[in-house]
Order: structure tokens, then sequence, then C-alpha cells
């Protein structure tokens, strides 16, 4: 007890003194919207990470190849009718999705729709109402049909589909390599956005290089850490090759893909023909 | 920069995928060649660097903010083919997983910004720093290097959009793809990039080169035959203007359909379509119809319509009762 009185009276004046210091307003948004956009990025891997189960059920590499003639197909068709067709049957894939990442997709997708709704506009105005009206449906299309294919499959497992398309080994190391250190250096970077933010009270004239110091120690640290990656990898004998070792049959769910995207050429020949 | 699917004809997209390939097959060679394999690891790391780069917010006059997109300081800093490798990936990842440009147009979108960008800017740095070896000259190497590369890379986009209404029409003589010129594609995309993006791009990457500089001044990649690099460089160089030549046909191909501009010239428009829909009106109403009569029996279109108004009804409610919970959420929160 006594000593507790005896550090009160230890106590220098000037904090004993009640202040009145107000910080001056100063403009922080570009950090803070920094710190947002990889927020966004950070929580959209570890989403991707943390669900399986239920996911992972269909032919990755069979939904992939079935993505991509479907985006290629309403790219090349010229029939309007077509694109409508996919954009119901998208719909339809959609309204079936969790909520949650029916949001999600939906958001992606509305915003690029309606960024190509803008920049088409002098067009539609100017008279040249196909190509309009069909690019902003065909966008959208196209966005949404990525959209459910990046979120309804594990990206590891992409990463591995991409193998069967022999694409080269160097490639798909480097893309592994890259989402995972997105998330590391995106951790990184962020505790450096928060420390900047802290400790900038009032006005901080120095903000603005401290952008590109962060930038730049990010740099450094990848570095480090590619190195050390590097290692690991030799103490663990991997050579950067990969082999594919799952022999998954294809089951009702593949042959219905398969069957569908039939269909999709089938009404691709009939309406391109008119 | 990023280009979306169906502005570009699939036939561009090809083209410029068949293009890329050579320069990927160079680079993966070039940098198994140079780069130590210690060092493979660090494209992968440097792709992550340079997709987190695009995140980092700086702010612009008028109250917004902009991104850079440091082609041009990946190869200052691991040397160009490994920049043209780091970027591609990253633009692999944006295009297949957060749906920022299109899988078709990836090629288009790695020839403008993995390989455009980065050589062109790079070279542009190697010149200067060259010929004045001192350390101002280096910066102003840098500066002018990252705020060509940039720009270059978005006139490369703005002529691929431009030639799309000269290439490809339907019978009407309507654009199918992108349905604007070159004489509007490029003011548009250039003066935003020249004025705002550029100096963005400049700064940025001078910031973060004068920072590793002071903090870690062994880390820079260093061209090893200098001879050989200047010859690459004016290839290169070459490579990057020759879209300007299309640009050259392409307005003998604007005056030469000087005549279909005339019908319009009521209509004063710069876009140089016949306009179909005007004598319809800009109903779009007027357009529908058309095309339910030409290609669909009216049951399936009954059919058809009465599935979306049932998908969207499910989104609707699935979206409103999402946006319920957030606001419920909130308030426990």
């Amino acid at each position: 007890m006594g000593n507790a009185e005896n550090k009160f009276d230890d106590m220098p004046e000037w904090l004993s003194k009640s202040e009145n210091y107000i910080p001056l307003s100063d403009k922080d948004t570009f950090v803070n919207k920094s710190i947002l956009s990889v927020f966004k990025v950070l929580s959209r891997i570890k989403k991707q990470d943390s669900a399986g189960g239920a996911r992972s059920q269909i032919n990755v590499s069979l939904h992939v190849f079935c993505t991509f003639v479907l985006i290629l197909l309403v790219s090349l068709t010229r029939s309007f009718i077509f694109v409508l067709i996919v954009n119901v049957w998208l719909l339809s894939v959609l309204s079936m999705t969790d909520t949650i990442r029916l949001v999600k997709i939906l958001k992606m997708s509305m915003g690029v729709t309606l960024f190509t709704a803008v920049v088409m506009l002098p067009a539609f105005i100017s008279g040249n109402t196909y190509s309009s009206i069909t690019i902003t449906t065909k966008v959208f299309a196209t966005i949404t049909a990525m959209g459910l294919l990046s979120h309804s499959t594990e990206w590891s497992t992409l990463t591995r589909a991409l193998k069967r398309f022999y694409i080269p080994d160097i490639f798909i190391f480097i893309l592994d390599i890259t989402i995972k250190y997105i998330y590391m250096l995106g951790e990184f970077s962020l505790n450096m956005f928060y420390a900047l933010k802290l400790r900038s009270v009032g006005k901080n004239r120095s903000k603005y290089s401290s952008m590109a110091g962060i930038a730049g120690t990010v740099f450094l640290q990848s570095k480090e850490m590619a190195e050390d990656m590097y290692h690991a990898m030799e103490c663990r004998g991997f050579t950067g090759e990969y082999h594919i070792n799952d022999k998954s049959k294809f089951k009702w769910r593949d042959y219905r893909s398969i069957g569908i995207t039939a269909g999709f050429f089938i009404l691709f020949i009939y309406f391109g023909r008119m | 920069m990023h280009i979306p699917d169906n502005y570009l004809s699939p036939s561009t997209c090809a083209a410029m995928s068949a293009a890329m390939v050579p320069v990927w097959t160079k680079a993966i060679r070039k940098v198994k060649e140079e780069i130590p394999k210690v060092k493979i690891p660090l494209l992968g790391v440097g792709a992550a660097f340079s997709f987190l780069l695009m995140m980092f917010n700086v702010p612009l006059p008028g109250g917004t903010t902009g991104h850079a997109v440091g082609g041009t300081l990946l190869a200052i800093l691991m040397g160009p083919y490994a920049a043209c490798i780091s970027v591609t990936v990253a633009l692999f990842i944006q295009a297949l997983l957060f749906g920022d440009g299109g899988i078709l147009a990836f090629g288009a979108n790695c020839f403008n910004m993995a390989f455009v960008l980065p050589f062109f800017g790079y070279y542009i740095y190697k010149l200067i720093k060259d010929h004045s070896r001192s350390e101002k000259g280096e910066y102003l190497g840098i500066i002018f290097g990252s705020y060509a590369g940039i720009n270059v890379a978005a006139l490369c986009a703005a002529i691929e959009f431009g030639i799309q209404p000269l290439l490809f029409q339907d019978g009407a003589g309507q654009a199918l793809y992108c349905p604007y010129p070159l004489s509007v594609s490029i003011p548009a995309m250039l003066i935003p990039h020249l004025l705002v993006a550029g100096v963005v791009e400049a700064v940025f990457t001078a910031a973060i080169v004068v920072y590793i500089k002071k903090v870690s001044p062994g880390t820079f990649y260093k061209g090893a035959k200098e001879k050989t690099k200047a010859v690459y460089g004016l290839v290169a160089g070459l490579i990057c203007f020759t879209p300007l030549g299309l640009l050259a046909t392409g307005t003998a191909w604007g005056e030469w359909g000087a005549d279909e501009i005339k019908e319009v010239v009521s209509g004063g428009n710069a876009l140089g379509f016949v306009p179909h829909g005007m004598k319809e009106g800009f109903d779009f109403s007027a357009v529908m119809p058309d095309y339910a009569v030409n290609g669909l029996p009216e049951v399936a279109g009954y059919l058809l319509s009465a599935v979306a108004g049932v998908a969207v009804m499910i989104i609707f409610f699935k979206v409103l009762s999402n946006l319920k919970k957030d606001k419920a959420g909130n308030n426990v929160g």
C-alpha cells in the first residue's frame, strides 16, 4: 500500500497535469482503402481454404473445361437468344447456390456488367443497339460462369486440374507459390498498414513516403521468404515436378455437366444457323 | 487496363495468345538460364508481390485514389523476363479466381501488361541509365521508363479495342464486339493514363526503388551482357511499335468508310455506323420483338422467361434475407 503512494509522489509533475491535446485531422483514405482491398483478398483466399466437403464433388478438370467451352460459345455466337438462354441457365444455377456465395458472385458480375453498360451507352444512343445490348449480356454470362467456377472449387484442386491440360510444371509450381504468398505477404503488409495508421497521430507528412517503404519492405521480405522456401523444398526432396495420382471415376454429376455442355453446343449451332 | 471477355473478338484473342507463346517460351528459357535454381521460388513470390502492389492505393489530387501496376518496377528489380512470368501468373490468378479480366482475353491482357509494359519500360530505363551513368540519370530512367511503359501498354489496349469495329461487323454494318473505332478508343484510354495513371506509376516506382536502394542496395537485377541487351531492347521496342502500323491503316479504313458516315450526317454521330436503331427510335422494346419473332418459338420463349423469372425471384429473396441478416448482425455486434 505504502509503495503505491510512494510511486504517486515520484511521478513527474507533467504527468499529473490534465492535457487538452486535440490532434489535427489528417486525410488517410488511401491507407484505409489499401487496408480494405488487401483484407478483401485475404478473406477471399481464407474462405475458399476453410470450406471443403460438399464443394469438390464434381470433377474439377471437367468443370474447368465445361466453363471454358461455355465462355467460348458465348463469345463466338451472334445470336442474342443463345446468350439469353445461357444467362437463364446460369441464373438458375446461381439460384441453387447458397446465399453467401450467391451474393459474392452476383456482386462481382453485376459490377462488371454495370461498368460495361456505362461504357456501351454512347454506342447505344448513337444507334449501335446490337453490340451494346449483346456485349453487356455476354459480359454478365462470362463473369457469372467464372464466378461459379472459382467459388465452387478449392483453388488447390484448380491448380491440380491445370496439370491435366498439359500446362508446364514450372507454371503450376509458380501459381501454387503465388496463391500461398499472396496470403502471407498480404498479412505482412496489412500489419505494416496498421502500424502506419496507429503511428500517425495528427498530421503526418511522411505518410506518402511510408507507403513506398511498405511496398519496398514487402519486396525485400518476399526475397528472403523465397530463398527460405527453396531450402525447405530441397530438404524435403521436392524437385518441382507434379504428379497426379487421383484416378477418380466419372460420377453421374459429371455426365450431367457433359450433357449440358453438349446441349449448349447444339443450341449454339441451331441458333447460329439462323 | 484489364480487358474483359467479349470486348475483343475470339479471333483477336487467339491471335494475341499465339503472339504470347514465343514470348513465354523465351522467358522461361531465359529465366532458367539466368536465374539460379535457388531463385525460382522468387518468381512465384514476385507474382504475389505484383498482385499485392495493385492493392496499394495511392492518393491522387482531388481526393480520389489510384493504384500502380508495377510492371516496370518488377522488371528493374528482377529483370524483364522474370517480370514477364510473374505478371502473367498474377494476371492468370486475377482472371481465373477474381473475375478481373477475361479468360479468352487473357492472351491480349498478357501482351499488354506482361510483355509490352515491362519490356518497354525496362529498356527505356536501361537506355537512359547507360547513357548518363550518374545517379540522377538512373532516377530519370526509372521515371521515364515506368511512365512510358504503362502508356505504351495502354496504347496497345486501345488499338486492340479500336480495330474491332473495322474488322468485325455484321451484315447491317454494326460492330460485333467493341463498337468504338480508334478515334474514340485511343483518346479514351490514353488521356487518363497520360495524365493520372502514368504519373502514379512513375512516382510510386521511383519511390520504391529509392527505398530499396537505401535499405538493401545489393538486390537489383544486373543485365549480364550489355551489348546483346541493347539489341534485344531495339527489337522489343520495334515489336511494341508495330501496332502503330495498324493505326495508320486504321485511319485509311475510316476514310474509306466515309460514304457511310455521310448518310447519317444529320445524326452527327462520330462512330461512323449506320444508326440502324434511329429509324425505330432508341426503344429497347423495339429491338426485342424482332429477335423473338425471328429466333424462338413462342412456347420456348415463355418457358425461358418463366425459368428466368423464378431464378431471379429466388436470387432476389436470398439477397434480401442476406441483407437482413447483416443488419441483425450489426445490431448484435
